[in-house]
């Protein structure tokens, strides 16, 4: 559905994005993972055919974006960074306006409304200002207006940022819900959470640079961290450590009552029958999973929100 | 504490170069051209600019030509000879203060001591340059003709040929409604332009360049907002004068209605331009302030333009003001026919093509930019 080939794009001595080649398949998720300043919101503009490359190579849909940016336009429905809405207008004026930009017929418009309003779940607050709605509303909103004339692809520029946990997840499920429906989507985020849930492939980009892509399983395959369990008991004797050891040689480290134990979640049931045949209670359990923060940390030797 | 506040506040104040721009370099700026207006500076230096005063001989005696030529060698007036018709229509369309008219027998006249047959005949708009005209002519008379020992005796006569009426504005109205109303379009104008650098803020213009519309639209769809709400603005301010003050308003309303909208179309034109060259509404409000009010003063909108030295006169025609206020003069003083204000009308339109062309290259550069 899409490719993008050896883009590259600079701003005076700042090279924003540098060289960077990817691929999106119809119906897919595509995350784009980096921290601030990566080039992220830059590779959209230049996808959003708002911004012009410096050299590389934007197709959607088969459609040079450079040479064909009206009909690629029409293809793409992009949810910007900043909430792009007019605060004295209604919901409703707000994505009418919107729509006839797209000039979709009248009745046909009115009909993308409603439908759009009722899958973000903001029907009943229609005809209030958008000046009137809460931080994860407008969110919403910036959507929902993203939605109207149909597109095929969209692209969602950190859509989440600075909103409540409730609108956050109402945002997930509308996501879950158009690519479900065949919508293609490019979602740029700093927080692995996001694209850990959402995404079916990942770019990470630092510094202008895609360092890796692929599935979350092929991205931690890359790296050589393990998960790790780290399991807590009521009492911890010198007597049972030893025995534990000998039964467990993956223990790494010993803290009072708590042991870290690099093993693969599959290899759990080990570690509490082995626990139950020296008769230790175990107080808690806590799973350290291989995240994409980890994965970040070992590719950039930086934390993903530096 | 209070030291510390004011360390802060100052640091602050001299921080914002729009600011400190806006607090020095406006008042200098009016000081300078208030200066020059009312004349505190360069009369000691140079001697200003003549008053055109045309001049019909239709004496035409060896008596009459020699005064004339003695006339001419004053300092502050330059006597234009000129055909009555002639001189008559330019001075009725303000091109001319005044018309000098020496009638058959000046000469006659002259010899035997008896009142003079010569006459002024001037544009009441321009009461302050006539003023000047009359008293020089009069003094340069009494001196040319031997008079100066009894005061009286050279008796000057002076028709307006521009006659106050019921139906008729007065020229100090015109200049107060149409300088005014031109000058507070203007900032109108420039506010309503900066809707375009509150939705480059807002991110509402990122998103309309992301929709299927061409950037030219959207500049082309603020300039119509603009010359919307400076047609419904001036027809406010033009209908207020009338309830208010009488001006007659409905003496000439098609030509009225056209000045309006090339008025609108010009202002509507420079909101945008101004707009196109700044990137921040900070930037826009500093700049507004300093090129509205220089314009205003230059153009006629704060102090009248015959008020001004000749040089400052020549350099108006560079601004809307100037334009409209003449056509305003035109329509409710002069009650000039509309092909004869079509010219000024035709340099508004024309002042607004040339400022639209430069905001469409602007616009590209410093709005629609994606960093």
């Amino acid at each position: 559905m899409i490719q993008v080939q050896n883009l590259s794009k600079s701003f005076k001595n700042i090279q924003a994005v540098n060289d960077i080649s990817f691929t999106i398949k119809k119906g897919e998720i595509f995350g784009l993972l980096g921290p601030n300043g990566a080039g992220k919101s830059t590779t959209l503009n230049m996808m959003s055919t708002i911004l012009n490359s410096d050299s590389g190579t934007i197709h959607i849909d088969g459609k040079n974006v450079s040479e064909n940016s009206s009909a690629c336009k029409r293809l793409i429905g992009v949810v910007p960074q900043e909430i792009s809405l007019y605060e004295n207008l209604s919901a409703y004026k707000n994505m009418q306006f919107w729509g006839d930009l797209y000039e979709i017929p009248s009745n046909k418009l009115k009909e993308r409304i409603h439908t759009t309003l009722e899958l973000i779940g903001l029907i009943d607050r229609k005809k209030d200002l958008i000046k009137t709605y809460s931080g994860g509303m407008k969110r919403r909103i910036n959507i929902a207006v993203a939605l109207l004339h149909n597109p095929e692809v969209l692209f969602m520029d950190e859509p989440t940022v600075g909103i409540d946990p409730q609108s956050r997840n109402h945002i997930f499920e509308v996501i879950e819900t158009l690519n479900k429906q065949g919508m293609t989507i490019i979602y740029t985020t700093h927080y692995m959470e996001e694209v850990e849930r959402l995404c079916d492939r990942i770019g990470i980009i630092d510094s202008g640079e895609i360092i890796a892509q692929g599935t979350l399983s092929q991205l931690k395959e890359l790296v050589q961290t393990k998960e790790s369990i780290q399991l807590e008991f009521n009492f911890l004797s010198e007597n049972n450590i030893a025995k534990l050891r000998e039964l467990l040689p993956y223990i790494i480290t010993q803290n009072k009552n708590k042991l870290l134990i690099e093993i693969t979640v599959k290899e759990l049931s080990k570690v509490i029958t082995a626990c139950n045949e020296i008769q230790l209670s175990i107080k808690d359990i806590q799973l350290n999973k291989v995240n994409l923060e980890a994965i970040f940390l070992n590719l950039t030797g930086k934390q993903l929100r530096d | 504490m209070i030291v510390t506040i004011l360390k802060k506040d100052l640091r602050l104040y001299f921080s914002d170069k729009k600011g400190v721009l806006v607090t020095f370099l406006l008042p200098i700026i009016m000081i300078t051209l208030f200066a020059f207006a009312f004349g505190g500076v360069a009369k000691k230096k140079s001697t200003p600019k003549p008053l055109g005063v045309l001049v019909v001989d239709k004496d035409a005696t060896i008596t009459s030509q020699e005064l004339i030529t003695k006339l001419n060698g004053m300092q502050t007036i330059r006597l234009i000879a000129s055909e009555e018709e002639k001189a008559l229509d330019l001075v009725r369309k303000g091109k001319n203060v005044a018309a000098l008219i020496f009638e058959k027998g000046f000469a006659d006249a002259a010899t035997v001591d008896a009142d003079l047959p010569i006459e002024l005949k001037y544009d009441a708009a321009r009461d302050l340059q006539m003023r000047i005209v009359h008293t020089v002519l009069r003094e340069g008379l009494k001196h040319h003709l031997g008079k100066t020992d009894v005061i009286n005796n050279v008796h000057l006569k002076t028709t307006s040929l521009i006659k106050e009426s019921s139906t008729k504005a007065h020229p100090g109205l015109v200049q107060a409604v149409g300088g005014t109303a031109i000058m507070m379009l203007l900032f109108s104008i420039a506010a309503i332009g900066g809707g375009l650098l509150d939705e480059k803020d807002a991110g509402t213009l990122k998103r309309l360049l992301i929709s299927p519309v061409k950037p030219l639209d959207i500049l082309l769809a603020k300039m119509g907002t603009a010359i919307v709400v400076s047609i419904l603005q001036l027809t406010t301010m033009f209908v207020f004068a009338w309830l208010a003050f009488g001006l007659p308003v409905f003496m000439d309303v098609f030509s009225l209605t056209l000045l309006i909208l090339c008025i609108s179309f010009a202002v509507s034109s420079f909101g945008v331009l101004l707009v196109s060259t700044v990137k921040t509404r900070q930037q826009l409000q500093g700049m507004s302030t300093i090129i509205i009010i220089l314009m205003s003063a230059i153009g006629g909108s704060m102090i009248p333009i015959n008020m001004m030295p000749a040089f400052m006169q020549d350099i108006a025609v560079i601004s809307v003001n100037y334009w409209g206020i003449e056509g305003f003069f035109d329509i409710f003083w002069r009650q000039l026919p509309l092909i004869e204000i079509l010219p000024k009308m035709g340099i508004l339109i024309a002042i607004g093509f040339g400022m639209t062309l430069t905001s469409t290259v602007l616009f590209k550069k410093n709005i629609i930019a994606i960093e």
